[in-house]
């Protein structure tokens, strides 16, 4: 698929994606799933920021996200403005455990509606849906012994999963998946919830942003500029091979998911 | 919301004598701390020295500078690189004068650890005899102090002690770490006293064969023993040569201690770390949340971090700092660099190590605002440019910004991006030597030229393969990615000296602070829960004044809103959000409103200005509580925009209300008899300047009416139980009296009260673009400096005050007060009115004094007649203003009729501008003075001029005088 992905490279859109959100939310969480379909328990804060890139196919169109995920806590705020200058797209992340996160993921919202490039696609990602969901249907094997300390930790990453969620995983949710889904589609958002430990709603949240994308005016954008959209592609992100958006393809692709 | 902070106009430049400290690893604390036990202070000295070993052989010797700088003693060689120390005056055992041939003047010290050293002061003889006085007064402060005995227990903390001791250094494992049995060795024979980091327990990183930490380790006895240790090394050449080797894990904690400067700082405060903890515990706040998120998050592929241990030392030393520091609190970024400490070094090492690098060695990279990285950050870009064109061109090009990559590798100091090991290495050289800082990031940026972050990233994984794979050599293939990087930034980069990054940061300083300040103010005012009725660009204004106010009257610390229900409709904890006090407000009212601020127009002949002071009243007062809308006696940003709201944008109908809940203090909708005549005073001060009388017969006219209406109405309320006889209904001072109708009725009763509220009130808010605040002055050198002082407010007013005395001589002296409204005066002095505001009347009254007294006549005229309907009214109103028999009498306020009539002629009350407040040098930014190019001020510029180069010339004289001086004393 990455050299389907090369082949193509004059068919490929560049779509510079922003992520933001409160500190300890998940975000680079999100994005390592999403970029290398990993899972790191205990992920080092972002400082200032982090950049990584992913291809993947949409229809007939290759797309190149190139993803910057942001320091989440606040004295890193002035340096946001950096970060999302022309983004095509901002995932604002919150976390469904913590119900504060919401209120700044919608100050987020407020800032990139004002502020970012007007045309900006924007999906609010409730994430570590993991924790407030029934053991069998998230619990993945090697949770169980990453999640020894901290049980009393609302804050917690993912990984350090409190070992009562097994009994009533519900009342560690603070977010409740209609109150956010109401607010995304009063300020016009996509909105998922998601779990950047299980991979859930992960692949979908990007795909959905894709179909959003006015990708045929970007491609015209960036044919005046080819040169650069041709250079960078060049250096390609991870190596990784490229992520199949095609709904058909991202269910096989993420079988692990379940 | 948001807090609004001032603190960046508070930069001063470091001092020299900050910059020395600076230099020699001390930090002020260090010497606060002394200086207040001590009985009488300490003059500091420094002297021309030569210094050399007491050894035979083993160092050269080095001339230099000694300084004197109680509690400590230093040296520097005079290049200010190959040699330094910084000895605690209490570890020096003994000094003697050494017995030389005639003209030499040495003296012997001997320190704690046996070392001897001989200084050879070849400054003359006086002086020289003056510095031995000196420290021999320090040194005995010192022994009664009790710092000498501190010493013995002190040392025992440091590792080097049990290194040097130590007869065979065999028992260091290769591995970094003690055996099991060893450690109940150290344990018994040392009494586990020195101080470690958590690598003892769950070993260092790295592989300590490939890092040769034996061989370290012996070439650090030696030095070690012959140059002092711990608190009394000498660094010497071959010190800084064998930290850019690479410090040898177990002695790295120390080095970072001795070399930072922390290690006084520890030794100057001992047990602070642990009382602080006690003191501060189970207390939380933002930032322990907000360690409490990062720690697992700390460089959690060290073992250390997987356990209960490392964790909570962790916690312990971050929540430590910031109750040590609660405006920094805690930063990201901050975790990884203690953890990474912590590793080296025992918690109390750690704490004051990142006390250290907060305060001293990256300043202001971690507060709130990150000034100091997006300062060093724009130095960074500008040495690129300088050194490094082609990079930079290219970056330029494509598009890239620096700062994005190079961002965390200063906040983390690399060791995020590099491999732990070699992070560590650059460590070390961030210890030695500040400029490395710089230094390596340069380099990094030669290795990578098109390809940017990635690259970098991989490049930082490949740093210890082999630079020259394909080399033939082997010695060449052994050189490391990572060794050649060191290598090209130190011999490369070494043109980036401190001074120079300095001097960048002094030129980028305004620029960066310009725009966090107009960041914070965008923030601002989108974090407005509601920007009410204004726009944008008001809502900019409002903040700039109120900017400006808190700049002036900096508002008391920002403090936690109590629990309130007020905010619980989200669930959200309400963010601590910046509030003013009354004397901020004050001043913040004052840039708004026109009645707030006393504006004198003084006419001298030479210039004219506009003096501006801020007016004190009730009113003022009340309006501050009357916004204070959640009662927490102070007012946030949102306050003041809601509460311009509710006046602004009024019509006379909601004005009406507004003045009368305004004054209605209990809010039950009646006025109490003493309300009405403090909103009866309330329009004096409004009026207070006000050409003519028209504005004082209204008021007078409101209070006879209300005072009627008000009477008329009492029997109808009292009705109930009206045994009493009604004809003179007699009411308490502070019962309900006046509901708003009838206030509204009195009101609409007099054209010009009327026509007050329906524009003049809202119209006499202005929203005015401030003129750009000038930052603290920060060039450096006599001419800046000459500068700073001639351009100070103070110098200002004294220059106002000359001209104005000037003025008076030559009789062209006068005083006007500007109106607040200056809207009716028009009605009866329309010519009056003009003088003031139009450039060529106004001259022609500076000139001649006929149009004025013609004009004063006709003011006496007017205010005669008025004042005989003041009389009347004012009879009943017994107690708030008292009856004046003349016009002239209406004083606690000062009248418009006394201003007017003596218009033309009045001497100006002595010295009443020079008791104005800081606040008043605003004279340039007058509303409607478009009229400067007059003769009259052409004057002025040409005696400005001549003025300020004679004052130039002679305070050169005198700082050139006080430098030559100073050495002396």
């Amino acid at each position: 698929m990455a050299e389907a992905a090369s082949g193509s490279a004059d068919k490929s859109v560049q779509v510079k994606l922003v992520l933001l959100g409160e500190a300890a939310v998940g975000k680079s969480s999100v994005v390592l799933r999403f970029v290398s379909n990993e899972f790191q328990a205990n992920k080092e804060p972002t400082i200032g920021a982090a950049f990584l890139t992913q291809k993947c196919r949409l229809e007939d169109h290759v797309l190149r996200y190139e993803i910057w995920d942001t320091a989440g806590q606040e004295r890193f705020h002035s340096l946001a403005p950096m970060y999302y200058r022309n983004a095509q797209a901002a995932v604002v992340v919150y976390d469904v455990t913590k119900a504060s996160s919401l209120e700044k993921a919608k100050s987020w919202v407020k800032e990139l509606q004002r502020q970012a490039n007007p045309n900006i696609v924007i999906a609010l990602a409730g994430n570590k849906v993991d924790l407030v969901q029934s053991p069998s249907s998230s619990a993945h094997p090697a949770s169980s012994s990453e999640s020894e300390d901290e049980a009393d930790d609302a804050t917690a990453t993912p990984g350090e999963t409190p070992a009562s969620s097994g009994g009533e995983p519900e009342g560690l949710r603070q977010v409740p998946r209609e109150e956010a889904q109401a607010y995304a589609t009063e300020a016009g958002l996509l909105f998922f919830e998601t779990s950047a430990k299980t991979g859930e709603g992960i692949v979908e949240l990007f795909t959905e942003i894709a179909k959003k994308i006015p990708i045929g005016t970007i491609l015209a954008s960036t044919r005046g500029g080819a040169g650069r959209a041709g250079a960078n592609g060049g250096r390609a992100g991870t190596g990784q091979e490229g992520v199949n958006l095609d709904e058909n393809a991202a269910k096989p692709k993420d079988a692990c998911n379940c | 919301m948001s807090t609004i902070s001032t603190a960046l106009r508070n930069f001063k430049e470091p001092t020299k004598e900050q910059l020395t400290q600076n230099f020699f690893s001390l930090s002020g604390a260090v010497f606060t701390d002394a200086s207040a036990e001590k009985s009488q202070e300490i003059e500091k000295m420094d002297i021309n020295a030569v210094l050399s070993l007491g050894v035979e052989g083993v160092e050269d010797s080095y001339a230099g500078k000694l300084y004197l700088m109680p509690p400590c003693l230093t040296f520097t060689s005079l290049d200010r690189k190959s040699v330094r120390f910084t000895l605690p005056l209490c570890t020096i055992r003994r000094v003697e004068r050494l017995n030389a041939r005639a003209g030499i003047y040495a003296l012997s010290l001997s320190s704690w650890h046996g070392m001897k050293i001989i200084v050879q002061l070849t400054s003359l003889r006086p002086t020289a005899d003056l510095f031995c006085s000196l420290l021999r007064d320090a040194l005995k402060v010192e022994l009664q102090r009790g710092r000498m005995k501190a010493v013995k227990g002190f040392v025992k903390t440091c590792y080097s002690e049990v290194l040097v001791s130590s007869p065979a250094p065999e028992n260091e494992r290769e591995d970094g770490s003690l055996m099991t049995t060893e450690e109940k060795d150290a344990a018994t024979a040392n009494e586990s006293a020195y101080h470690g980091g958590l690598g003892l327990r769950f070993k260092f990183p790295g592989d300590p064969k490939k890092l040769r930490e034996a061989s370290k380790i012996k070439l650090w006895t030696t030095y070690l023993k012959a140059h002092g240790r711990n608190l009394t090394l000498l660094r010497y050449p071959q010190c800084t040569r064998l930290v850019q080797v690479g410090l040898p894990n177990r002695l790295r904690g120390e080095m970072w201690e001795v070399l930072s400067g922390s290690i006084y700082l520890r030794f100057a405060s001992p047990g602070y770390y642990e009382q602080l903890l006690v003191e501060n515990k189970g207390r939380s706040s933002t930032s322990t949340e907000d360690i409490e998120k990062d720690l697992h998050r700390s460089l959690p592929e060290y073992a250390g971090y997987q356990s209960d241990e490392g964790i909570s030392a962790l916690r312990r030393v971050l929540q430590a700092y910031s109750f040590k520091n609660p405006e920094l609190g805690y930063c990201q970024a901050m975790n990884i660099l203690a953890a990474a400490i912590l590793i080296y070094m025992s918690e109390e090492q750690t704490f004051w190590l990142l006390e250290v690098l907060c305060d001293r060695l990256l300043p202001g990279y971690y507060a709130p605002s990150m000034h100091g990285t997006l300062l060093d950050q724009r130095v960074f870009e500008s040495l690129v440019q300088r050194c490094l064109p082609i990079i930079h061109d290219h970056f330029q090009t494509v598009d890239v910004q620096l700062s994005v990559a190079s961002l965390p590798w200063f906040l983390s100091l690399f060791i995020n991006s590099m491999p732990m090991i070699f992070a560590f290495r650059i460590v070390d050289c961030f210890f030695c030597m500040a400029i490395l800082k710089i230094n390596g990031e340069k380099l990094l940026q030669i290795q990578d030229d098109g390809g940017f972050l990635n690259h970098m990233r991989e490049y930082f994984a490949s740093l210890g393969e082999s630079a020259h794979p394909n080399s033939t050599d082997p010695r060449a293939r052994a050189i490391t990615n990572f060794q050649e990087l060191l290598l090209v930034s130190f011999r490369e980069f070494s043109v980036i000296t401190d001074e120079m990054i300095q001097g960048e940061r002094k030129r980028f300083r305004s620029e960066i602070i310009h725009s966090i300040e107009s960041f914070s103010k965008r923030s601002s005012i989108r974090n407005l829960r509601t920007l009410e009725r204004f726009t944008k660009d008001q809502a900019g204004l409002i903040y700039d004044a109120l900017y400006k106010a808190m700049c002036i009257v900096p508002p008391p610390p920002v403090v936690l809103p109590p629990p309130s229900l007020l905010n619980t409709n989200d669930g959200t904890e309400e963010k601590p959000e910046t509030r003013i006090g009354l004397r901020t407000f004050q001043y913040f009212l004052s840039e708004v409103a026109t009645w707030a601020r006393d504006e004198k127009i003084v006419m001298n002949g030479f210039q004219q200005r506009i003096d501006r002071e801020v007016a004190e009243h009730e009113f003022i007062d009340r309006l501050f509580f009357f916004w204070d809308v959640s009662c927490r006696g102070a007012l946030s940003f949102q306050d003041l925009v809601s509460g311009l709201d509710g006046v602004m944008f009024n019509d006379l109908m909601e004005n009406i209300e507004w003045f009368f809940n305004l004054h209605d203090k209990n809010k039950d909708g009646f006025l109490t008899k003493d309300e009405v005549l403090t909103l009866s005073e309330s329009f004096l001060f409004i009026f207070r300047y006000e050409i003519g009388d028209a504005y004082l017969g209204a008021v007078s006219r409101f209070m006879t009416n209300a005072f009627e209406y008000g009477d008329a109405l009492l029997p109808r309320e009292e009705g109930a139980d009206d045994s009493e006889p009604l004809p003179s209904p007699t009411i308490a001072s502070n019962l309900p009296y006046l509901n708003l109708a009838t206030f509204r009725m009195v009101v609409l009763a007099d054209e010009i009260l009327e026509s007050f509220f329906e524009t003049d009130l809202s119209a006499s808010f202005r929203l005015e673009p401030l003129p750009e605040m000038e930052l603290p002055v920060s060039s450096s050198g006599i001419l800046g400096d000459l500068w700073s002082t001639i351009a100070t407010d103070s110098n200002k007013r004294m220059f106002n005050m000359f001209t104005d005395e000037i003025g008076k001589a030559v009789g062209k002296h006068q005083v006007v007060h500007r109106p607040s409204i200056g809207r009716y005066t028009k009605l009866e002095e329309p010519k009056a009115r003009e003088s003031l505001l139009t450039p060529a009347m106004r001259r022609s009254m500076s000139q001649g004094n006929l149009s004025g007294k013609a004009k004063e006549d006709e003011i006496k005229a007017a205010a005669s007649s008025s004042s005989l309907t003041v009389d009347a009214v004012m009879q009943p109103s017994k107690d708030a203003i008292s009856a004046p028999p003349s016009s002239t009498i209406y004083s606690p306020i000062p009248k418009p009729l006394i201003q007017a009539s003596t218009l033309a002629f009045m001497e100006r009350t002595p010295f009443a501008i020079d008791d104005a407040k800081d606040e008043d040098d605003e004279s340039e930014d007058e509303v409607d003075g478009e009229d400067n190019d007059d003769q009259v001020l052409d004057e002025v510029d040409a005696f400005l001029e001549a003025h300020d180069s004679g004052l130039t010339d002679a305070d050169k004289e005198l700082a050139k005088d006080l430098r030559t001086a100073e050495p002396v004393k």
